[in-house]
């Protein structure tokens, strides 16, 4: 085949033309690295590095500008929406795999994939409408109520229940990330051999007896890349928290408080950024966003391959 | 020597969910404390009909029984039978060796602890009587706290023999339970035949005829879905009285 | 020892329910959120909504035919860029760097761009497109969703492609054919409705994306059709509407989130019977 290959110069164009459109995504991720850091070159400069990333000051009228409240807030709202959805999602991995009529497997499966498709706008609206209501009504009275007497608790449900705050916006989010993890789950349950299963069976083990001591840890690898990766889809989403947390750049402890995410700073105050330097310091808050999930990503995909390697062998 | 009847097969027809009637009209005894073996063409029902003695069709829905099997004095196939209890009884061996994702030691102790077995003492002890019962422990006592996936091929499968004899069920049921083996691991299970029937029922499910002539008492011949003809193994291999069975064992056919 | 028994029951029967539970919940919210926009949706969907411009904020009626228009342009648009190169990088992964080094880095790092961030692509085009033409486009908001799209085209392509059987391009090369001939006449015909299936689901995913037109299309509140401008999309209006104080903006922005829902929805489900039909 190279014999032919090499001789037809139709073919070497070919070639190199695929082989360019390949390496645009190296491009991209290069480039989206130098173009971030030359924009927030000037913040940099001014800020450094340490002291933009512990620095809970973001004044624009100062133009004084630190990353903290914005790290804080996505590492808030990502663990919390992480906390109430992997419970969810590997429920429903287990339901599907494990639990499910034959006849109801393909429905919820395509209900699964129909809540990863609707767009994280629509999350992000319905949210505002019509979570944030039940949120400040019902949900926070009820939470604030229960917590009442106790200390520590009581703090992080400190506050009017506004509905527009850290816990709707979790709320919203792990919504969101619910559908996404439980598939990858799924996945990986279904690499379980049916015949390790059927020997757990075979010694006498109940069905939640075979889920836990041989599905598992038998695609705890395939389970924890998944996880990841829904972290790292979790800390880059803008549109689902837009609309609930606010946009509030103080470090606060209780959860019915408005903050701000990274994506949601970007989002509300990149358009309408009227100094170099603000403009520059939102550049450097992408470029820790984009580090930050890139990282998250990697590692996530490093453990799916290795589950992948293991399977297959 | 008085012969007990350990499981009697009663009319049992089986069919799967798709409606394919697999098993047709079988009755057949199991003598305790011997080794019933089941031979027969691919896809003649020997392994369909194994996997009926703990209920393993149960798992996938839509698959029917009828007749009845009878253990000491229930009829397994009833609706009240609770099934983990059984299968606690009639434990099960597999083609491919089937080690759970964890160390030897908790392999093999996964069953003990099922039945409420937790006392580290206990466990020891129970998993090495297991672990020399099914001659593993020589290979592998120094690494009880190694994953189970470590072990060869021919290793594994005397651990899944162990992790399934720990338990002391009554009868063990082995599928095919060396195809997947090289020689030497195969002779090696062999001879735990032997050893492990003074304890334990067994059938094993063959498609190796001098397999099921060296080490079993009994034999069933099979053919699509029926019970041909059961008899001594001796009977079976030296004077059968079906010519089918004949043609087959002699192999002039499949 | 039945006590023991007793105990393993019930905590795999309570196990159990809280996964049944738990996959009712995950329907439910798929039933609550796909009502609501249903409903709302319906109650504000009319003719007016996609043959009139948008009134002066705050006055009723109005429509968003601008938005609807200039999401489809930017959607076309970002779609005639990034499947191209989508498809041409997924071919040079499946067939001349099959099994090199390099076509595995690229992969793992097609399927991490695949999942970063789209705001961070929005603020890379910001730099590149808008900052030095000195203000937003259609452009602008195409190419940002053509980034987005192309690891997506690339992966399943380059999955596609590489369940052709190697057989069919050998009987290809045995006739003398040259290898861009093989796999522009052959393999891609082999491939071709996984290829589809993939150029589908790649636009259902940028179809609703927000954040990168942010700042890169921004928002136009009159009808327009020159890419070189700012130009209006149906989610960066319904981001503003919904924000807005207006009752006739959120009843829009719900009618807006329904097309579009129902649009995305009905590529998502396309796509997936495609897959079930061919491959299985």
């Amino acid at each position: 085949m190279s014999e032919t290959s090499k001789k037809s110069p139709m073919d070497m164009v070919f070639a190199s033309v695929t082989g360019i459109a390949s390496f645009s995504v190296i491009i991209f991720i290069i480039g989206i690295l130098y173009v971030l850091i030359n924009e927030s070159s000037l913040a940099i400069r001014q800020f450094g590095v340490i002291q933009f990333l512990t620095s809970a000051d973001w004044d624009p009228v100062k133009n004084s500008f630190g990353a903290l409240t914005n790290i804080y807030g996505t590492f808030l709202t990502t663990i919390l929406s992480m906390v109430f959805a992997i419970p969810v999602a590997i429920g429903i991995a287990i339901f599907v795999t494990e639990i499910s009529p034959n006849a109801l497997k393909g429905p919820i499966g395509i209900a699964i994939e129909l809540l990863a498709a609707i767009p994280s706008i629509i999350y992000g609206m319905w949210g505002l409408f019509t979570l944030s209501p039940i949120m400040s009504n019902y949900v926070e009275p009820f939470l604030k109520k229960i917590t009442v007497g106790l200390p520590f608790v009581n703090i992080i449900f400190q506050g009017t229940p506004m509905g527009i705050d850290i816990l709707t916006a979790s709320v919203i989010l792990s919504i969101m990330i619910i559908p996404f993890t439980a598939s990858i789950a799924r996945d990986s349950f279904n690499l379980t051999p049916s015949v390790v299963k059927e020997s757990a069976y075979a010694i006498g083990a109940t069905k939640w007896e075979v889920v836990k001591n041989v599905v598992l840890p038998y695609s705890k690898l395939g389970v924890f890349g998944g996880i990841v990766l829904s972290l790292g889809r979790a800390l880059g989403e803008t549109m689902a928290v837009a609309f609930v947390l606010g946009n509030n750049h103080r470090i606060t402890t209780s959860l019915l408080d408005a903050a701000a995410t990274i994506t949601v700073t970007l989002a509300n105050e990149f358009a309408e950024a009227d100094t170099d330097i603000y403009l520059s310091s939102l550049f450097y808050l992408a470029l820790v966003l984009f580090v930050m999930s890139f990282i998250t990503l990697a590692i996530a995909k490093f453990f799916l391959l290795k589950a992948e390697r293991k399977y297959s062998r | 020597m008085l012969e007990q009847i350990e499981l009697r097969v009663k009319g049992l027809n089986f069919y799967y969910s798709g409606g394919i009637h697999a098993l047709k009209q079988i009755n057949l005894p199991v003598h305790s404390k011997q080794v019933t073996a089941l031979i027969g063409p691919s896809g003649c029902g020997k392994t369909t009909l194994l996997r009926c003695f703990n209920r393993m069709h149960d798992l996938y829905p839509g698959n029917r029984y009828e007749g009845e099997i009878h253990f000491v004095k229930d009829n397994i196939l009833s609706p009240d039978t609770d099934l983990i209890n059984l299968r606690s009884r009639i434990g099960m061996v597999f083609q491919k060796p089937t080690p759970f994702p964890m160390t030897i030691f908790d392999n093999i102790a996964y069953g003990l602890k099922l039945k409420g077995i937790n006392k580290r003492a206990e466990l020891s002890e129970r998993v090495e009587r297991a672990l020399q019962h099914a001659a593993l422990w020589d290979e592998a006592k120094d690494k009880l706290n190694s994953s189970a996936y470590d072990l060869s091929g021919g290793q594994q499968q005397r651990l899944v023999i162990a992790r399934a004899l720990a338990v002391n069920p009554e009868v063990l049921l082995f599928d095919e339970p060396t195809s997947a083996l090289d020689p030497i691991s195969t002779s090696k299970i062999e001879e735990l035949f032997d050893k492990i029937k003074k304890d334990v029922t067994i059938i094993i499910v063959t498609h190796n005829m001098q397999q099921a002539a060296r080490i079993s008492d009994w034999t069933g011949f099979m053919m699509l879905g029926e019970l041909v003809e059961f008899d001594t193994t001796d009977k079976i291999f030296t004077a059968p009285a079906e010519k089918l069975t004949e043609d087959y064992v002699t192999g002039r056919f499949g | 020892m039945m006590t023991h028994e007793r105990k393993r029951r019930i905590e795999g029967i309570i196990a159990l329910t809280f996964s049944t539970l738990a996959a009712f919940l995950g329907l439910f919210w798929l039933v609550f959120i796909l009502g609501d926009v249903l409903i709302h949706g319906v109650k504000a969907l009319n003719l007016n909504l996609f043959l009139n411009d948008p009134a002066p904020a705050g006055v009723d009626g109005g429509g968003l035919r601008n938005a609807f228009v200039g999401q489809l342009m930017i959607t076309i648009c970002a779609t005639l860029i990034g499947v191209p190169v989508g498809v041409l990088g997924g071919t040079f992964l499946a067939e001349y760097a099959r099994g090199r080094t390099i076509a595995r880095i690229i992969s793992i790092l097609a399927d991490i761009m695949v999942s970063v961030p789209s705001i961070v692509i929005g603020t890379f085009i910001y730099a590149v497109m808008v900052k030095p033409i000195g203000h937003f486009s259609g452009w602008a908001g195409a190419i940002a969703l053509a980034i987005i799209m192309v690891p997506v085209v690339l992966r399943t392509t380059e999955d596609m492609l590489s369940l052709v059987p190697w057989t069919i391009r050998e009987a290809a090369f045995a006739l003398g054919a040259p290898y861009h001939k093989v796999i522009t006449q052959v393999v891609y015909r082999a491939a071709a409705t996984g290829i589809l299936t993939g150029i589908l689901l790649s636009i259902a995913r940028v179809a609703g994306e927000t954040a990168p037109l942010l700042f890169t299309s921004f928002n136009n509140a009159y009808y327009s059709l020159n890419m070189n401008q700012p130009i209006s999309s149906l989610t960066v209006t319904i981001f503003q509407y919904a924000m807005g104080p207006y009752d006739s903006w959120h009843s829009q922005a719900w009618a807006a989130a329904f097309v579009i829902t129902i649009f995305i929805l009905l590529l998502t489900i396309t796509g997936r019977l495609i897959i079930k039909w061919r491959y299985r």
